[in-house]
């Protein structure tokens, strides 16, 4: 009960110190004297993108298929990977270090190499979400299938069980929740991959539409876009999260405990 | 007759060259069907390796074990084993990880539920079946752990230091679970352990293990009555197992 007025009382100050931003944003504008063509104010983000409202929605589904597509694509490569590097000791020391190393470059400068090879149309983009989001989710799961403790791993062991049976039985449960580190890590990514690819070649999404209305001096339609960008991220990472809570409840709850 | 267990020469060096680290013996050992022995030895000394080896879990580096008669090369399966960390998993309630040990065994669940019924009740657990380990304190735990291990029946019990890391009165009360439910089942059981009381509350028989690499000192005879509850502790036979053990390891500067 305690917690739960606790909660509801850092919820307030969430809601109000949001209110308060944009009251602070909406009236320093006039105040500070701050042209139009450099910062709008809400209000004008919000009357002048719902004019544009049609072309907005469909360029969020355009940057939600590529977004969406490749994270499940990068999901399914990613952990498949991940389980065949962390059970075959030549992978390990071949792929493994292969990855990590390629880790360290960032992904998105091979973006506009893709567009190069692959044109303005959706499969470019679709690669670009894959290679960033590939990455967290290999390395995370290759970490988590690696994990199992050395005491469960002699339990096992010790019933004879099939190599497969464990695996379903134990080491896919116990890898779930350092898998979902790497999940969460590639859906913020996700939205990241698909903007900046449509920024350096497309004709349509999101980051073609700022891209666009940011060089015909309309910082108000960039603001809508990127209000649209954000509650796509969002999506993606609640959807992740609520996948989180329905498949490994037992891990949430111990947290909760632990607190 | 040939013994339930034998050890013999057995031996474990781990790693090569310089950085070889000579863990255990080589020391022989025989085991009867039903005793209840304990390895008793200062940290670091290779009781639990010598556990491993035994279990077939970990190769040893010379010498052999055999049961029955049969060469151990593998991973026995019919034991139960029981460590310090406990083996319970935190996504299954304290019934689900009882199940867990039949599952992987490929036995049928339907003909354990009043087993596992009669396990947790013999150690206090049955309200807690439908509990989760991280719901349950440390004591607690380690009993769901013992059930998890003596479910299936095993005829060896192993047990790796499984009161580590409780405080000293709920060890009390598990040691006397322990106890209640070997004196019925009378499993062979391996424990390996460094409280000296333990050894000898518990044990027929305890070994005692020099410190690295760890040989057999010798062997003492527990000749008390079961069960060895508290006035058989409070016994001047009882201090005497104890002192004298003490002074072995004193000799050797470990205690």
């Amino acid at each position: 009960m305690k917690k739960f007025i606790k909660w509801i009382a850092s919820g307030w100050m969430l809601i109000l110190f949001f209110v308060g931003f944009f009251l602070f944003w909406e009236y320093s504008i006039p105040l500070f004297d701050i042209p139009r063509y450099i910062l709008p104010s809400p209000s004008e983000i919000v009357l002048k993108g719902s004019a544009d409202l049609d072309k907005l929605i469909y360029y969020t589904g355009v940057t939600a298929l590529e977004t969406v597509l490749g994270y499940i694509i990068a999901l399914i490569l990613g952990v498949g990977f991940g389980i065949a590097i962390s059970f075959s000791s030549i992978l390990r020391r071949t792929l493994y270090p292969f990855f990590v190393s390629i880790e360290m470059t960032p992904k998105i400068a091979f973006a506009p190499l893709f567009i190069s090879w692959f044109g303005f149309g959706l499969m470019p983009k679709v690669i670009i979400v894959v290679l960033v989001c590939f990455f967290p989710i290999v390395l995370n799961a290759i970490l988590a299938f690696n994990s199992l403790s050395n005491e469960l791993t002699l339990f096992y062991q010790s019933t004879g069980a099939s190599r497969l049976k464990t695996f379903f039985t134990i080491r896919l449960p116990a890898a779930l929740p350092q898998c979902f580190v790497g999940f969460k890590y590639a859906a913020i990514n996700a939205t990241v991959g698909a903007t900046i690819a449509e920024f350096i070649g497309s004709d349509k999404g999101l980051g073609f539409y700022i891209s666009i209305v940011t060089g015909n001096m309309r910082p108000d339609l960039a603001f809508a876009g990127i209000f649209f960008l954000t509650v796509l991220g969002l999506t993606v990472f609640g959807f992740v999260t609520m996948m989180e809570k329905i498949l490994i409840p037992w891990h949430i709850s111990m947290k909760r405990i632990n607190k | 007759m040939k013994n339930f267990i034998e050890v013999t020469e057995l031996k474990k060096v781990f790693g090569d060259g310089e950085d070889e680290v000579h863990a255990f013996g080589p020391a022989t050992i025989n085991i009867n069907a039903g005793e209840f022995v304990s390895i008793l030895g200062p940290s670091g000394c290779g009781k639990s390796t010598l556990m491993l080896m035994v279990a077939g879990l970990l190769d040893s580096t010379s010498g052999k074990v055999e049961f029955e008669n049969k060469l151990v090369n593998g991973p026995k399966t019919d034991i139960g084993i029981m460590f310090q960390d406990n083996t319970l998993v935190p996504w299954r309630t304290v019934k689900g990880n009882i199940e867990l040990q039949l599952e992987l065994r490929g036995l049928n669940l339907k003909d354990y539920q009043e087993q596992i019924n009669n396990i947790l009740k013999s150690v206090n657990l049955d309200d807690f079946a439908d509990r989760y380990p991280n719901e349950l304190s440390g004591g607690m735990q380690q009993r769901a752990a013992f059930c998890q291990a003596m479910i299936h029946d095993p005829k060896i019990i192993l047990l790796d230091e499984p009161l580590g890391k409780l405080d000293a009165m709920t060890r009390e009360k598990i040691r006397a679970d322990f106890q209640k439910l070997w004196m019925v089942k009378k499993p062979t059981v391996i424990f390996v352990t460094h409280s000296i009381e333990e050894a000898v509350q518990l044990s027929n028989r305890v070994i005692l293990i020099t410190p690295r690499p760890g040989k057999i000192d010798r062997e003492i005879n527990i000749d008390l009555p079961y069960p060895r509850d508290l006035k058989i502790k409070r016994s001047p036979k009882f201090t005497e197992y104890v002192n004298s053990i003490q002074e072995v390891f004193h000799k050797y500067g470990v205690i």
